[in-house]
């Protein structure tokens, strides 16, 4: 059997990237995607040259606009990105078939059995980065390891354009040196209790015994004792169940209509209903999040009798959530939806199936949606949306474009 | 600063997008399944496409949108939009270099 290798591909900065490969002017200059500098918002991708004038990811427009005046402001075309995903999967799955692309821009490649046509796995990496660069302008940073955590660690630590192979004789010294950090699953929380235990690095973590970590960490603790140890056996899985599956988005101006606030939660539940039913699957819990223009955030979940991949279904919870949340005085800014406990809808769910009906016309209206679009068929409520958002036949323009699916 | 006839920009930074989408006349190279613009009529005037940075398609439900990022004659960025559903090309975006 050959010998287990993973390799990471993460895009640089990609939405900037994009931009960047797409127009030649904007090489070299500090492109910030997100929105207009005038606009309210948050910085949704900032390029390398934006980075270094304290630019960061999250940041709102306003301050970005003040610590660098030169970058250029994008709103960012979700579509755009999406199709420059696309091509890059369409190159990845060229050199193997086992990819697990985890979002747009980054993916595992189990490359065990195809790196012999190739010679090497850096070799590998220089063909795609070539190919990537070539057909889309986006550079590429790869990892290359006996695992998915080796791959991804040193993915990152060589941007832009790094190509990083963790040789097994190398990972347990690889590791040894490296800030505790760098392992997934160490926030910030996380990070200040092993620091105020003066852990700093993954060798301090993996010399503890493992009930101990346990002890201080809980669940989490586990996990990262066995991470910090080399230890990962997650395979690349073609097919990845989302923990969770959000959309969220501003309203251009405050309000407090609530007409207007449903109607957009209504066609946010839409968004995510598609998306299950599109990857055959279905979610169980149903979380609802306000933001007021006081900038204080409520939020509230609760789960369905069984999970459900219908839209009427999910935003009847919404809906519920809605009324049961005590509204403050305030106008609201920020709306979103997330549906959590997803699982493969293959899993039966009650010894009877019950709602067929529902799940006939859902078919029909996916089978309308894919000819036709996205807007070919919309609940009546959400269509006073029109009013707000400029739509096209995939959907209205959300505040934030660059995240509008 | 380069402005192409018709936009305004309120700004005085170096570089501003506009989104168009206004209906434009082009004169386009089919070949071999593929399409490539070349020349294109706005606002009265007649932009040669000196340069073409790549193209990208957008699946909008069974129609597709071919969108062109291209280098008009006078060094500015335009976006070029070709929709399949209606046989006709949009101007969608603009980006002015001061």
């Amino acid at each position: 059997m050959a010998e287990r290798l993973i390799m990471h591909i993460d895009a640089d900065a990609f939405f900037a990237s994009v931009e960047q490969g797409f127009n030649h002017q904007l090489r070299g200059r500090p492109v910030i995607v997100g929105g207009e500098a005038g606009q309210r918002g948050v910085v949704h991708t900032a390029s390398y040259e934006a980075r270094a004038c304290g630019i960061r990811t999250g940041m709102p427009l306003i301050r970005a606009k003040k610590l660098c005046p030169r970058a250029v402001f994008i709103k960012g075309d979700f579509a755009h990105y999406r199709a420059v995903g696309d091509s890059l999967r369409e190159i990845y799955l060229r050199y193997t078939p086992r990819v697990e692309f985890t979002s747009l821009d980054d993916a595992y490649l189990d490359i065990g059995d195809s790196v012999h046509l190739f010679g090497s796995p850096v070799y590998m990496a220089r063909e795609i980065r070539r190919e990537a660069e070539e057909k889309t302008g986006v550079s590429l940073s790869f990892g290359i390891g006996g695992s998915k955590m080796i791959a991804r660690i040193a993915s990152g630590l060589d941007k832009p354009r790094g190509i990083n192979h963790i040789t097994p004789e190398h990972e347990k010294a690889f590791l040894r040196e490296l800030a505790v950090e760098h392992l997934p699953g160490v926030g910030r929380r996380v990070k200040e209790k092993l620091v105020d235990l003066h852990i700093f690095t993954v060798g301090q973590l993996a010399a503890l015994p493992r009930l101990a970590v346990e002890q201080m960490l809980g669940k989490n603790g586990r996990t990262l004792w066995k991470l910090a140890n080399g230890i990962d056996e997650r395979e690349v899985e073609r097919k990845v169940v989302p923990r969770q599956i959000s959309r969220e988005t501003s309203f251009p101006r405050d309000t407090g209509d609530e007409k207007a606030i449903l109607g957009g939660l209504q066609y946010l539940t839409e968004r995510i209903a598609r998306r299950l039913r599109e990857q055959s699957l279905s979610a169980r819990t149903v979380g609802l999040k306000l933001g007021y223009a006081d900038f204080s955030r409520a939020a509230r979940a609760k789960s369905l009798e069984r999970a459900s991949s219908d839209g009427a279904e999910i935003f009847g919870m919404v809906r519920y959530l809605y009324g049961q949340m005590r509204l403050k005085r305030v106008h609201i800014r920020h709306i979103g939806v997330s549906v959590t406990q997803v699982r493969d809808k293959s899993v039966q769910e009650t010894l009877f199936d019950g709602p067929r009906r529902a799940e006939a016309l859902n078919s029909a209206v996916d089978e309308l949606r894919e000819r036709f679009g996205f807007m070919a068929v919309m609940p009546a409520e959400t269509l006073q949306l029109k009013s707000r958002y400029r739509n096209d036949a995939h959907g209205y323009i959300l505040h934030n474009p660059a995240l509008t699916r | 600063m380069r402005y192409l006839k018709g936009v305004r920009t309120s700004t005085y930074i170096n570089m501003k997008f506009e989104d168009i989408y206004e209906p434009i006349e082009v004169i386009t190279h089919f070949q071999e399944g593929r399409l490539r613009p070349l020349r294109f009529k706005w606002n009265g005037r007649v932009y040669k496409i000196r340069q073409w940075n790549g193209f990208w398609i957008n699946r909008q439900g069974s129609n597709r949108q071919y969108h062109f990022s291209v280098q008009a004659d006078n060094s500015d960025f335009v976006e070029l939009m070709f929709d399949d559903a209606d046989l006709q090309w949009q101007i969608a975006r603009v980006c002015l270099d001061g």
